[in-house]
């Protein structure tokens, strides 16, 4: 099975938290820009902390379903003014007191919302996507939202209560402004050289084309067209990776021995029955004899 | 949200099964007043569908003194009554182009295709339909929902059992009377086969194809959805020859019980069969190569297993009907949002077209009959002596000697 793990935490492992980091670096300089900024599902606030990387003039409202990660976020971001509170995405009332806390963040205008990774743990994402578009259209804020492409793999995550793919996504662009923008995230792969000991940081380039996306991001609203980030890429934790790998080639190894000693068992059970129902035919020729 | 959706009746059949679903979603767990509002007199009993006590049912005459916010047409002849609700905004639920359903030079094929320019937001369940309305009526607000599967009956097993011997158990799923399901096509290519297979047939009471000649192994049907899940995943095939479709269900749900499909590439398959991957698509009229597809999966089981454990990997990534109902409610929702363009003329437009229907039918019935007389005429004509009877009718003394006659000719001709 594998260990989902729905929560960027420091123990996450490196490419799935360049994902998130990717997704976070692209919204920052629209964030920047917009005097409050809103992160919906902001968890315990690592993701927002890291992409700010300092301090931020604006007002930031962070909202999580967990109260406790809630806390931990309002301490992680450093702003000129944190708003933090725990709200259910599928409830309107709940929605109501997150539009008027971003729009009271930034009076005048000029707001940004993330929601990344948020939709699909929600068992009806109807009312947000209804704030989130009015959000858009009619308080000038820049939204930017990611959902995964579980569906290409078929992955069954069960913390995923909707299903995202391609047609997913076709049916949530139907409900969007037209001049939305759709961007797919890729996942890389790679290789690099380093003198032994070193510790450097390369810059290099790298071709890209259209593929199947890991995740989907969509932004609507003013801005939407710079929604935007060069690729990022991590060293991989190999040791971690080859544990992982061995134990699964191990673990099928495993298995397959397992099959093949069980069906040797079967074909000996097979064929001692065989050889007790000829003994007992005999035995019942020689009675009647 | 006071919700209507315009229904011809409620007999069973996948398209009002589909409306039924989406009503009860948006009133269980959306919490919108939803209301069934049936277009015609009934004749018979409503299917007894899951969730009707969820719902309001309707004549058109109570509807009327009603307001809703949306109201919704689900068939082209709904869109008759549409406009005869009071509703805030319009909207038409488009789960093929019907137009299609028709042969040409049929009034109902103009008519039919008449309702997709009409001043209304439209949602639809395909994006082969999405891409054409927006193709046909640019400025029109057009929503894309798929349709949900019922993921408790059709539940997805855990594992798939490979099967390694045995006939191929196939499965054709359409009333053979219907000739855009290419039932009688599936039948025959299943007769063309040489391996060994399992046909069961699954068709509508009063529909088996005894005059196609191309006897199924089990006939079977009308089935619950329960039924048809067992059947499915008893069954290694979807076989569907189908000519029009819509959204294209009945793979899909053969998918999530671990069938793959041999199907034609109708309208609708391109939303989830992807040849060699998790099914087979095989040419327009061709039983002889269509029956070759179906050797090969009864010859090599490897293939089979392949396309069956993509097929369920497919069926795993589609969404449930409870993800299916909040886009609909998205949809709705986004409907009453947009400005309601302007439909004034509609109900006009709409109450001419339903006169015009009916006329056209008249006249329609009455070209029938009139070809029939004919027809009798010619075969009264071919009997000996008649044509002597009827070329006396031009002197005097015949006319007067076949007076005596005329009343028998009338009661004939009529």
């Amino acid at each position: 099975m594998p260990d989902w793990q729905e929560r960027i935490t420091s123990d996450t492992p490196p490419a799935i938290r360049v994902e998130h980091e990717l997704r976070y670096a692209a919204a920052l300089p629209l964030v920047r820009e917009r005097a409050a900024w809103c992160d919906l599902g902001c968890g315990n606030g690592l993701a927002a902390a890291s992409a700010l990387g300092g301090s931020y003039e604006g007002t930031v409202v962070l909202v999580d379903l967990d109260e406790q990660a809630v806390e931990r976020a309002r301490t992680a971001v450093d702003a000129r003014e944190v708003v933090a509170f725990a709200a259910d995405l599928t409830r309107r009332e709940d929605l109501g007191r997150i539009r008027d806390a971003l729009v009271a963040a930034a009076p005048e205008g000029g707001r940004c919302v993330t929601c990344f990774e948020v939709i699909e743990h929600l068992p009806t994402f109807a009312p947000l996507v209804e704030l989130l578009v009015e959000l858009a259209t009619a308080h000038d804020t820049t939204v930017l939202a990611s959902v995964p492409n579980d569906a290409f793999w078929a992955i069954e995550n069960p913390h995923h209560l909707t299903k995202w793919g391609e047609g997913a996504v076709a049916e949530l662009r139907s409900l969007l402004p037209a001049d939305h923008v759709l961007l797919h995230q890729v996942p890389l792969q790679g290789s690099a050289l380093v003198r032994e000991g070193d510790a450097t940081e390369e810059v290099t380039s790298v071709s890209l084309a259209d593929g199947v996306p890991s995740h989907f991001l969509i932004a609507l609203g003013p801005g939407a067209q710079g929604f935007a980030a060069a690729p990022r890429v991590v060293q991989v934790a190999l040791e971690e990776e080859r544990r992982w790998q061995r134990q699964r080639e191990s673990d099928l190894a495993f298995a397959f021995a397992r099959i093949r000693s069980l069906e040797a068992h079967v074909a000996y059970l097979s064929s001692d029955k065989r050889a007790r129902r000829r003994r007992a035919a005999r035995d019942g020729q020689d009675d009647d004899a | 949200m006071k919700i209507a959706f315009l229904l011809h009746d409620l007999q069973l059949s996948g398209g009002v099964g589909v409306v039924v679903r989406h009503a009860r979603e948006l009133a269980t767990r959306h919490g919108h007043d939803v209301t069934l509002v049936l277009t015609r007199e009934q004749e018979q009993e409503p299917w007894e569908f899951d969730g009707l006590a969820h719902l309001h049912v309707e004549g058109l005459s109570e509807a009327r003194g009603q307001r809703f916010d949306v109201a919704i047409a689900t068939w082209w002849e709904t869109t008759f009554s549409l406009f005869e609700l009071e509703a805030t905004r319009y909207a038409s639920f488009v789960q093929s182009l019907e137009d299609r359903f028709y042969p040409p030079n049929v009034p109902e094929r103009t008519l039919a295709a008449l309702t997709q320019s009409l001043p209304v937001a439209y949602v639809t369940e395909a994006r082969w339909i999405a891409d054409t309305l927006a193709e046909l009526q640019p400025e029109s607000q057009c929503l894309y929902v798929r349709n949900g599967i019922d993921k408790q009956v059709f539940a997805p097993p855990a594992e798939l059992e490979v099967r390694l011997d045995g006939p191929l158990r196939i499965v054709v799923e359409g009333n053979p009377q219907v000739w855009f399901k290419g039932v009688p096509a599936a039948l025959g290519a299943v007769a063309r086969m040489r391996e060994p297979r399992h046909l069961t047939l699954v068709a509508g009471a009063g529909t088996a194809p005894a005059a196609h000649g191309r006897t199924p192994d089990a006939v079977v049907g009308p089935l619950s959805q329960q039924q048809m899940a067992r059947l499915y995943a008893d069954s290694d095939v979807v076989l569907k020859l189908s000519r029009v479709e819509g959204m294209y269900g009945p793979p899909l749900e053969g998918f999530h019980m671990g069938a793959t499909c041999v199907t034609t590439p109708v309208t609708g398959h391109e939303e989830y069969v992807e040849h060699g991957w998790n099914g087979l698509v095989v040419d327009w009229d061709d039983e002889a190569g269509t029956a070759r597809a179906l050797d090969l999966l009864a010859r090599d089981r490897r293939l089979l297993h392949f396309l069956r454990t993509n097929a369920l990997a497919t069926a795993r990534a589609w969404p449930s009907w409870e993800q299916a109902g909040t886009f609909m409610a998205g949809a709705l929702a986004a409907i009453e949002r947009a400005p309601a363009p302007p439909s004034g003329g509609a109900r006009q437009l709409m109450a001419d077209a339903c006169v015009q229907l009916e006329h056209d039918r008249k006249l329609a019935k009455e070209h029938v009959e009139l070809r029939r007389a004919a027809r009798l005429a010619r075969l009264l004509r071919r009997i000996p002596g008649v044509r002597l009877l009827l070329r006396a009718r031009h002197h005097r003394v015949g006319r007067a000697l076949l007076r005596p006659l005329r009343p028998l000719a009338r009661r004939l001709l009529r």
